[in-house]
């Protein structure tokens, strides 16, 4: 009975962070249409913050508290809302959940600058150790109750904000109509701005309090906006009182599952992915979303090259490759060729984001899968291991998309991070797979071609890519990639055309998987050596981050995106450890580029430098006018959709 | 038989009724006009009958075979196509393009073999759009946007076509020529539904019209009967006397 | 003299490139109710727009009591007295009544709740006995009822009104024009858009009629003749 009531307090202790953390999630999305993925983020910078004022400035805890959650955190989300979400369109899912995850990107960049993680930190619990109850023998501590104490106190604050206060119920009208809350006169933006306000205190609350019962650790903190999303994903993000229950269900499972299950083998990790498994359980049991017009965001036509213009482009590249590659030496070599890598396998992000529209942040996943089913199948460097990966990847990618038709786009994009972290705990970090230690892949050995040196393999790996891009945009051509650009501008349209959206997002799933797992495969034949590391599912972020940068339609932003991560670590090398994880910062602060340059980095430089020709010069200045009315059209269109429809 | 009829379709968002118990029919080689005052759900309407909103009751059928069921690609499939009042053009594709994809999305449901690249070029001749072809559709004006739209329909080769508003953006020759194009497709047996504010056009072209009030079936006749029935002219005018006497109360 | 309500100068406005305003010049004096009416398009609904910040004129002025206007936030010009009802839908549909009626003392601190609530019932007794019912789940015409509310409660320097009559049986329409009649008689200056014309004229001190994105007519309305026309087109 004492064991039961100690984990039924620590389950619902631990649900009541998360309970905290995703109301703030909630009040954030559901008034501004924004999903904060740096929910997380700001939590675990305020967590540090707090951390500073406690220990290191010895402040008293309430004093600490007050300035961290009442004036820093709502500072933070102030400045995040007026300078960038107000610049967001909340119809661009992919836009707005990019920004989001390069805000996080940068926020971890300042905690490991200004706290690096090489120094042990503890944050000294609110009563000290001596601060705990005792109940059929069972220790709880009062860490346990205050956590339990201020989720009932959010409870309540929240209800009688939302339902009896003149600013909280205009935060849920506001939700109904924008414009007649302007006309009551109360602006809509100051509305928007308050939620991202008590969102960053929320989760700064919830930062605090798992720091202080848990532990201070970046990575742990900033992927509580995973939890805290599973949690709401029970009200669709939109209802509190369904958040809390998922919080509460999360946080005992939890609790039950360490204190009940003797979990042994791969099922150990059972723990570190129940609020995946509990995601997936909803998603399963949410009522499908229908099909509705109305919601499509316009997004920009690139220039996509002919049949001809890709190939030359490709060979273009494998002749840098040979040129340069005799003169590339010892580290760099190695990291050239994983850059390259990293390229083919971001191919696949092309495919899917770029022309599909669809989100994907599991693509590590399938990059582990290709490098694993590699080493098992490909003996001697078997040219077969590259296609029994592709197939294994095709199949794997088709049952991910399963609920892809059931889910709003945000709702799926994060579905698959959850899949991409369950993947990687209970597959790829199992040691039976590849675990944690070093695991031997064989480098791809061609009939009558040797690619055991690495410049040889390096061309190859350019031939790859040039191949494979040219592919890539053969399929843009294409009539299926007309059916992909069409589904992503607007699937109600498409739908009453006739097309099966469910076939057309599974194959477009399955293509994008095979061409991730082929690169994984091909980056296993290269590595040589790999671990579950070099599959960690927070990659799977930043390779989508920085190939959205370099330009998520075009292969050129795939290869700029794998090159990019592969030789971050040489530069890195050149700047001082205490600086080092700035590149984070950076990165983030970089990503943010796309908010003026939404194509990317890449297709912005070859129209400039196709404007250096001088007819093309001439033509764009004809179609200049045309342009211009473009733009202002853009906007039209934006109005008309901001009215409500003719019921 | 008609080839669309909608039996008794109620629809409802949280406790407004926004359609209630709608029957109507439209006929092959007919063009049957739908009006009615902002708000009175044609759009719903609309939504209903291809699929995109349930009903609450009531039932959709094509062909005397019951759709209500049916996901709105299969519905699509039985022939029907549509406009959007607010649009829905694929905006990163040209005009050309377009029309092409709603023609390779017909190839990969229909046992007929057109050709594609043929049946393009005629839907956008047909309706004027040739010299706009190579425009990306988000570039477009409004009323040239509603005719891409319409050609993307017209690409599916529907028997049944659902127009939402085509008439607006478009300037009074345009209208007219909009409404032969209309005349012309009812002859070849299209069945039109067309819901429309430019009375002109919808008196020009339609053979039969409905006329729905907040939700409700207010009336149906024929072009000569809703401009004498008074309570259309109610539903638009606000009075039974519409001629106003300019007393002051 | 003191400056008439409201006052535009040639306001050009419209969506992106495609305007509707063109030119549209309009005077509405203190204390008179104004109708505007004319042909779906006209541009009725934009002019509106123009007026309380939804849309930013490209050109002209827009003066409201004297003072220029031109671009502010919807926002602000609400604070500078105007209360603008929009067509259609102007509560909030999930908020009970009670709430929309919160809503309204959003930038009238001296209102409170329960003199909002008052004055309201006492206009609409009916609205009472919905006071917890979400908005979205009244009739048209409570909806329009509860709308009107603002109108009531803030004593606006000008209120707009955009087609009240939409949609709504001819009861409620009639009970909707007793409190506007009311409300002009009491003193206020009232800008109010009409498709159903003959009603809007019953209780208007000057008809404006708007056609293609000008006032084509500005006149009282006994001297407005043949406005069916423009609607049914029976001219044409």
């Amino acid at each position: 009975m004492g064991e039961f009531i100690g984990l039924t307090i620590a389950g619902l202790s631990l649900g009541a962070i998360y309970a905290i953390a995703a109301s703030g999630l909630v009040v954030t999305y559901t008034t501004s249409g924004v999903f904060n993925f740096a929910h997380g983020a700001v939590g675990m910078i305020m967590a540090f913050v707090y951390w500073q004022l406690r220990v290191q400035d010895h402040w008293s805890a309430p004093a600490a508290l007050g300035l961290s959650l009442l004036v820093i955190a709502p500072a933070i989300g102030l400045l995040l809302e007026a300078v960038l979400i107000r610049r967001l369109n909340v119809n661009d899912t992919g836009m707005t959940l990019i920004v989001t995850v390069a805000v996080m990107v940068a926020l971890m960049g300042v905690a490991f600058t200004i706290w690096p993680p090489t120094i042990g930190r503890l944050l000294p619990q609110f009563f000290g150790p001596n601060g705990h109850v005792s109940i059929d023998g069972e220790l709880i501590s009062y860490e346990e109750l205050i956590s339990i104490g201020l989720a009932v106190a959010t409870a309540l604050g929240l209800r009688l904000f939302f339902h009896n206060t003149r600013i909280g119920v205009a935060m849920r009208g506001v939700v109904d109509d924008r414009q007649l809350m302007a006309m009551n006169g109360r602006s809509p933006q100051f509305l928007n701005a308050l939620s991202w306000m008590i969102g960053a205190a929320f989760g700064a609350l919830a930062g605090i309090l798992t720091a202080s019962t848990y532990t201070l650790d970046v990575l742990t903190l900033t992927l509580l906006v995973l939890n805290s999303f599973a949690a709401a994903m029970l009200g669709r993000l939109r209802n509190l009182p369904l958040t809390f229950l998922g919080a509460i269900v999360l946080g005992l499972a939890n609790a039950y599952m360490t204190g009940y299950l003797r979990l042994t083998g791969w099922l150990v990790e059972l723990r570190p992915v129940l609020p995946t498994l509990f995601l997936f359980i909803v998603l399963v049991a949410l009522p499908a979303v229908r099909l509705r017009a109305g919601t499509a965001a316009v997004s920009k036509a690139i220039r996509v090259p002919g049949a001809r213009a890709s190939l030359v482009n490709g060979a273009v590249l494998v002749a840098v490759a040979a040129i340069a590659a005799p003169f590339i030496h010892g580290i760099a070599l190695g990291n050239v060729n994983e850059g390259a890598a990293l390229g083919i396998g971001a191919l696949s992000i092309v495919l899917l984001s770029g022309y599909g529209g669809q989100m994907s942040l599991a693509q590590y996943a399938f990059f582990g899968l290709g490098a694993w089913l590699f080493g098992e199948t490909g003996h001697g460097g078997n040219p077969l291991g590259l296609l029994a990966a592709a197939g294994a990847g095709a199949v794997l990618g088709a049952l991910v998309a399963l609920p892809a038709l059931r889910l709003r786009r945000l709702e799926f994009a994060l579905s698959t991070l959850a899949f991409g972290t369950l993947a990687w705990y209970m597959f790829l970090s199992q040691p039976q797979i590849i675990g944690l230690g070093d695991v031997n892949i064989p480098r791809l050995h061609l009939p009558g071609l040797s690619l055991q040196n690495d410049r040889v393999n390096l061309v190859f790996l350019a031939v790859v890519f040039a191949l494979l891009s040219a592919g890539v945009l053969a399929i843009r051509r294409s009539r299926y990639g007309r059916i992909l650009i069409a589904a992503r501008d607007s699937e109600a349209a498409c739908a009453t055309l006739g097309l099966n959206l469910r076939l057309t997002k599974i194959l477009l799933f399955a293509l994008a998987s095979a061409i991730a797992t082929f690169g994984g495969a091909i980056y296993g034949s290269t590595q040589l050596i790999v671990t579950s590391n070099d599959f960690q599912y927070v990659s799977s972020l930043f390779i989508v981050l920085i190939v959205y940068v370099w330009g998520i339609s075009t292969p050129g932003g795939a290869l700029a995106g794998g090159m990019s991560l592969a030789l971050a670590p040489l530069v890195e090398a050149h700047v001082p450890a205490r600086f080092q994880a700035l590149t984070y910062f950076f990165t983030g602060l970089g990503a943010l580029t796309i908010l003026t340059h939404p194509e990317g980095v890449i297709p912005l430089i070859t129209e400039r430098l196709r404007l250096l020709n001088p007819l093309a010069a001439y033509r764009s200045r004809q179609t200049r006018q045309v342009r211009v009315a473009n733009e202002q059209l853009l906007t039209t269109v934006e109005v008309r959709r901001a009215t409500p429809a003719d019921a | 038989m008609p080839l669309l009829q909608t039996r008794e379709v109620t629809v409802r968002f949280g406790g407004v009724t926004a359609l209630q118990s709608v029957s109507l029919s439209a006929d092959p080689g007919t063009v049957t006009g739908l009006i009615g005052p902002n708000g009175a759900g044609k759009t719903t309407l609309f939504n209903v009958i291809t699929g995109l909103q349930a009903p609450a009751a009531g039932r959709v059928l094509m062909d005397g075979q019951d759709v209500t069921d049916l996901p709105v690609h299969r519905r699509a499939r039985l022939g029907m196509a549509r406009t959007f009042q607010r649009l829905e053009l694929f905006g990163s594709l040209t005009v050309e393009e377009n029309v092409r994809t709603a023609a390779d999305i017909r190839q990969l449901w229909s046992r007929d073999r057109a050709d594609v690249a043929r049946m393009t070029d005629a839907v956008i001749a047909r309706v004027g759009l040739r010299q706009y072809a190579h425009s990306p559709a988000h570039t477009l004006p409004t009323g040239l946007a509603r005719l891409t739209e319409l050609a993307r329909a017209l690409a599916t080769a529907p028997r049944l076509l659902l127009l939402d508003e085509p008439g607006s953006g478009l300037d009074g020759a345009e209208s007219e020529e909009f409404g032969r194009l209309l005349g012309a497709l009812a002859a070849e047996g299209t069945a039109v539904l067309l819901v429309e504010h430019d009375m002109d056009l919808v008196m020009q072209a339609c053979s039969q019209i409905h006329v729905l009030d907040f939700g409700v079936h207010l009336t149906s006749g024929t072009p000569d009967e809703i401009r004498a029935d008074s309570r259309v002219q109610r539903a638009y005018l606000g009075e039974a006397d519409a001629v106003p006497t300019g007393a002051r109360a | 003299m003191t400056a008439p309500a409201l006052e535009l100068i040639d306001v050009h406005a419209g969506y992106g490139s495609i305007e509707v305003l063109h030119g549209v010049n309009l005077v509405v004096p203190v204390g008179s109710l104004v109708t505007l009416l004319g042909p779906n398009g006209a541009g009725k609904t934009t002019t509106l727009a123009a007026i309380d910040g939804r849309v930013a004129p490209t050109a002209g002025c827009v003066h409201i009591a004297g003072r220029h206007v031109n671009g502010s936030p919807t926002q602000r010009v609400a604070r500078a007295g105007v209360c603008s009802i929009p067509e259609g839908r102007g509560v909030f549909p999930n908020l009970t009544v009670d709430e929309n009626l919160l809503m309204v003392t959003q930038l009238h601190d001296d209102l409170t709740t329960s003199m909002v609530r008052e004055r309201t019932f006492a206009r609409f007794p009916q609205l009472a006995r919905r006071r917890h019912l979400l908005a979205g789940s009244l009739s048209g015409g409570e909806q329009q009822m509860l709308a009107m509310a603002r109108a009531i409660v803030t004593d606006p320097a000008l209120l707009l009104v955009d087609e009240p009559s939409m949609g709504l049986a001819p009861v409620i329409v009639a009970a909707i024009y007793d409190v506007l009649g009311q409300l002009t008689a009491e003193g206020m200056t009232v800008l109010l858009v009409e498709q159903f014309a003959h009603k809007a004229l019953s209780i208007a001190d000057f008809a404006a009629v708007m056609s293609n994105g000008r006032i084509s007519v500005f006149c009282e309305p006994a001297d407005l003749e043949d406005v069916a026309g423009a609607y049914l087109g029976v001219t044409a």
